[in-house]
């Protein structure tokens, strides 16, 4: 689903996607220290292989994609984690394509790492679990809509025979949303009493 | 509208999960018709998407909707003599596409057409000639069938050696990262 295969996108697209990256990519590999390698190797790992269960849903199949944790815990890391994941699966599985690498990574990573940007500072400091775990899910599903928007923008920029049906979509992001949503509050719950700290991407 | 969240959460709870994530498309010929039918790795079948069928040149032959198999299937018109490729669209990102060569079509148009000196004075033997051609082509086809079929899938099926090779890649990019940031201390 947000997998989009070589030999589709149009050069533009393919191009804007690539230089978003490399900016992401940029930014997220300054930002590595101590703390965040081993935490960008363990999530990009679990999301490596959580990725690769997919559950039919309506006219497709669908994917955990947890950029939306991945964005509360590692911020602007998340694009090089993505950027891993997606070479290794692109290479070891053929899912996706060498040149909508970049596409697909903005896709994916971007959203996650914006919400996150916007609700982190609200989920860290929530008073109770249970405005946490709402805050947290709202960024698992707003991640993953804006996954599904940005992946039907991207196609539809490039040729208007591939543009995504609206009903389609909808039909298969909803249910997704709605589990890593859930996926989302639990794991970041669990997190906020372990161990707070794993939800903070910048040393404080 | 929460029961039918909690009927929503149930199903994404209970839909088997299928292993990986891409679509493929099988297609195959019998008798001047293309049948086959498009496919998620590792299971599922796209219901009610779209698919296309064109020439070589490009242009369409004909399209549809799979039905809730994921299937398709239509007959290639005479005047199609190039390779025909069909094109699967869940219209959410998914898009395969398979082509069949222009040889496993058109051979069986072109050969009773060739004119032979016997026909006159013998028609029954060619006829039977050609009746036995297109049942031995038949049954071949089908019990060809269910290995192409396997084929298919076996070349793309996740292996776990290539899961467990991510996995450890991504262990040695992280070592790596850790050994350079020491270095550079």
């Amino acid at each position: 689903m947000a997998h989009i295969p070589d030999g589709i996108l149009s050069a533009p697209v393919l191009i804007g996607g690539g230089v978003i990256a490399a900016a992401g990519v940029g930014l997220g590999l300054r930002r590595l220290d101590d703390r965040l390698i081993p935490r960008a190797g363990i999530l990009a790992a679990a999301i490596f292989v959580g990725s690769l269960i997919s559950v039919p849903v309506g006219p497709s199949s669908v994917h955990l994609l947890l950029t939306g944790l991945m964005g509360i815990m590692l911020g602007v890391v998340t694009f090089p984690a993505v950027l891993v994941v997606l070479l290794l699966q692109t290479l070891l599985f053929g899912f996706g394509g060498l040149t909508t690498l970049g596409v697909n990574t903005v896709n994916i990573a971007l959203p996650g790492v914006v919400f996150a940007a916007l609700l982190g500072p609200a989920i860290r400091d929530a008073g109770n679990a249970t405005k946490r775990a709402v805050l947290a899910g709202l960024v698992g599903a707003l991640s993953v809509a804006g996954t599904g928007l940005l992946v039907a923008a991207s196609l539809a920029l490039s040729s208007s025979d591939y543009t995504p049906v609206a009903s389609v979509l909808i039909a298969t992001y909803v249910p997704l949303m709605i589990g890593e949503a859930f996926i989302t509050a639990a794991i970041v719950g669990f997190l906020a009493r372990v161990q707070p700290d794993a939800l903070r991407p910048a040393a404080s | 509208m929460r029961r039918l969240l909690a009927a929503l959460a149930v199903m994404f709870a209970l839909a088997s999960p299928a292993e990986a994530h891409k679509l493929k498309v099988f297609a195959t010929v019998e008798d001047h018709a293309i049948r086959g039918y498009a496919f998620f790795i590792g299971g599922g079948r796209p219901d009610g998407s779209s698919w296309v069928a064109k020439d070589a040149a490009g242009a369409q032959i004909t399209s549809g909707t799979t039905d809730a198999e994921g299937r398709f299937a239509f007959a290639v018109p005479a005047a199609v003599t190039s390779d025909v490729t069909v094109t699967v669209d869940t219209h959410e990102a998914h898009i395969a596409s398979a082509t069949i060569a222009a040889a496993r079509f058109t051979d069986a148009v072109a050969e009773p057409a060739a004119p032979t000196t016997a026909t006159t004075a013998s028609p029954a033997p060619a006829q039977d000639h050609t009746r036995t051609e297109a049942l031995v082509r038949a049954a071949v086809q089908k019990e060809v069938e269910p290995v192409l079929e396997h084929l298919e899938a076996m070349d793309s099926r996740l292996r776990y050696t290539d899961i467990l090779s991510g996995i450890f890649l991504i262990i040695g990019l992280v070592g790596i990262g850790l050994w350079a940031r020491e270095k550079r201390r």
